[in-house]
């Protein structure tokens, strides 16, 4: 399917060497949405969980400490522009490598915690991220070697063949794993789990971006 | 309708998860074996075939792509030529040391390769520099947060020590029956716990 | 002249072996793959990521164009950062469980070579020059190296370590420096030479630095028994 028919008229392209970022109304909507999102967590502060504590009137604050909230913050801000590059960017292997960094930045939100859960589910969702390095650049080489190109421009011209879809099936397969949607959900649901409120949100932000993003790719390419 | 039920069950416990991603994962790569594959031979980035640079006696084997040292650029098939102004030229570029080395000897194509300048630079740096750049953030991100865990907690754990008695000192203020009920409560959690994580 | 350096099209040999590395790839990432489904222990788990880590390098590997070349680099720094990350929160998670009584490095690490007596300093001047050469992430992952083996060597000879404060902070500069360069490679073309070494120089000095690091938490680990 051709560009346009998709997400509206090209309104312009940042190209940079081969990978040549453009940008079409949908894309511009979901990018801003995400910038702001981003600039509205960087300045606003965690939430504190207060649990009822049993038998007696008193009650259990569960906090996040400055440096913790320091280096949330910045993770979430990171993993915030991620998405948002992401989101314009117009190179199949370039999308992977923001997929991947969006993986690790998400790891690391929560990694500071102290519960052991939270801990436990962000090893497993950090064991699938691992896993999906195979599906999502190894997904993208096999489109590579199917149209000997991987600009997603030239990738809509290029009718549909078997192997191509294969590709697009292996890296449907990464992105669901490392974004954490339909079978895969409960690594990730489970990371949530901690106080920090609007940090631990832009985990759930950007695999919602992402998936709307990587559908319009596959519509794009197939 | 229970088999429904606990199969739910299992999906909600994140230790299965990345077992059933990978039973899912693999059974899709089977299927690549039934799926008829082949290159598509008009690439992008060709290179010459196997020990052809070799057997023609080039001093920088693999990686001659042509062009001279500030002379003229070398061949650079990019996707986008119209995009890079400098085609080319850093492919065909050399740092005096390796034009040393390549006067020496034959067998160091793969060492001035990876000095500055050179085809697999050109890629990197230029054609598809943002992806290098992304590469870099990954590896920074995984060493703020490798070093950040190592810093504040495995290595520095004094702090831990002393939110721990701030919580003991505020339990034991607290009813003592509740105390005891939490108490039970946290042991039983925690062999839920174990049992589930172990 | 030109025609002679590059073929036109892929030459037979690569398009003839590409199904045969595909396959293997697929073979080993799904032998890798079984065993994470079946494997129990964590550990076990994390080491066979590894392994379809490397099926990826394979399948990537597979197209034989220059382009797949430069595509490996970064797929390797993806599995090697993650990898690192993960197993970091593996440690931090397996310590809450402990509580307390283990160490930062999990294993006895008792470096009794001879290699760390004999020529340490000659041995990691070597590897930093030759670094420095190379350039870029593998010269920055190999003058890590010499940084490493000479922070470990003058632990091993129980010398006191020239303290480094601010490692991290000439990581975060070399990596704007990467910034910088990239940008001029298009908004001021004319000085591509000039972007090339600011490029090179700061992955190497950012990757360099990052693995001295390593090194560096050593120390400190060492400091404190």
């Amino acid at each position: 399917m051709l560009i346009e028919d998709l997400g509206g008229n090209i309104l312009g392209t940042i190209p940079l060497g081969d990978i040549v970022l453009y940008l079409n109304p949908l894309h511009l909507f979901l990018f801003v949405t995400i910038l702001l999102f981003t600039a509205l967590i960087s300045i606003s502060r965690t939430e504190t969980q207060v649990e009822a504590m049993f038998g007696s009137l008193d009650e259990n604050k569960v906090a996040v400490g400055l440096k913790e909230f320091k280096q949330r913050r910045f993770l979430a801000i990171i993993c915030g522009i991620a998405t948002a590059g992401a989101m314009i960017t117009g190179d199949l292997f370039n999308f992977t490598l923001f997929m991947a960094l969006i993986g690790i930045v998400n790891i690391g939100i929560v990694s500071a915690v102290k519960q052991v859960d939270v801990l436990n589910s962000a090893y497993q969702y950090g064991l699938i991220a691992m896993m999906c390095g195979l599906p999502l650049f190894g997904g993208a080489a096999i489109i590579l070697a199917a149209t000997g190109t991987l600009s997603l421009f030239e990738l809509a011209s290029i009718p549909a063949n078997p192997m191509m879809i294969f590709g697009a099936l292996v890296m449907l397969v990464g992105v669901a794993g490392e974004s954490g949607i339909a079978p895969f959900f409960a690594s990730k649901a489970e990371m949530f789990r901690t106080p920090g409120s609007p940090f631990i949100l832009i985990i759930h932000l950007s695999s919602l971006f992402i998936i709307v993003r990587f559908v319009e790719i596959l519509l794009t390419i197939l | 309708m229970p088999k429904i039920a606990k199969l739910w069950n299992k999906l909600a416990n994140p230790k299965n998860i990345p077992r059933l991603f990978a039973v899912i994962l693999g059974l899709l790569l089977i299927v690549g074996f039934i799926i008829p594959m082949g290159l598509n031979t008009d690439q992008i980035y060709i290179r010459p075939a196997p020990q052809s640079q070799m057997d023609a006696g080039l001093a920088i084997a693999p990686y001659d792509r042509g062009g001279e040292v500030l002379v003229s650029p070398g061949v650079t098939e990019a996707q986008y030529p119209e995009n890079s102004k400098n085609l080319g030229w850093i492919n065909s570029y050399m740092t005096p040391i390796a034009e040393l080395l390549k006067a020496l000897s034959p067998y160091f194509g793969t060492s001035i390769c990876a000095s500055p300048g050179g085809l697999i630079d050109e890629i990197l740096y230029y054609t598809r520099g943002f992806d290098t750049i992304l590469e870099s953030s990954i590896l920074m991100m995984a060493f703020i947060i490798a070093s950040w865990l190592a810093i504040n907690f495995t290595i520095d754990r004094k702090e831990e020590r002393d939110i721990k008695e701030d919580v003991k000192r505020a339990i034991a203020s607290s009813d003592r029956i509740a105390n005891e009920v939490e108490e039970s409560n946290r042991k039983a959690r925690e062999k839920q716990a174990k049992k589930e994580f172990r | 002249m030109v025609a002679s350096v590059i073929p036109q099209f892929v030459p037979a040999f690569y398009s003839s072996m590409y199904t045969t590395a595909l396959y293997g790839g697929l073979i080993v990432a799904f032998i890798g793959l079984i065993g994470i489904a079946m494997e129990k222990r964590d550990i076990q788990i994390l080491i066979l990521t590894d392994l379809v880590g490397l099926a990826m390098l394979i399948v990537v590997a597979a197209v034989g164009t220059d382009l797949s070349e430069a595509l490996i680099l970064p797929g390797l720094v993806v599995e090697l950062a993650e990898i690192m990350a993960i197993s970091e929160i593996l440690i931090s998670r397996e310590m809450r469980k402990v509580d307390e009584g283990t160490s930062f490095t999990p294993m006895p690490l008792k470096i009794d070579m001879e290699i760390m007596t004999t020529a340490p300093n000659f041995i990691a001047l070597i590897l930093i020059a030759y670094g420095v050469f190379l350039s870029g992430f593998t010269g920055g992952a190999v003058a890590g190296g010499g940084i490493v083996i000479y922070v470990l060597s003058r632990k091993v000879r129980g010398l006191p370590i020239f303290v480094l404060d601010g490692v991290g902070a000439i990581s975060g500069i070399s990596w704007c420096l990467w910034i910088i360069g990239f940008i001029f490679f298009f908004l001021l073309p004319q000085y591509w030479l000039l972007s090339l070494f600011l490029a090179a120089l700061g992955l190497l000095l950012k990757v360099a630095s990052k693995i001295g690091l390593i090194g560096i938490l050593m120390r400190e680990e060492y400091g404190r028994k």
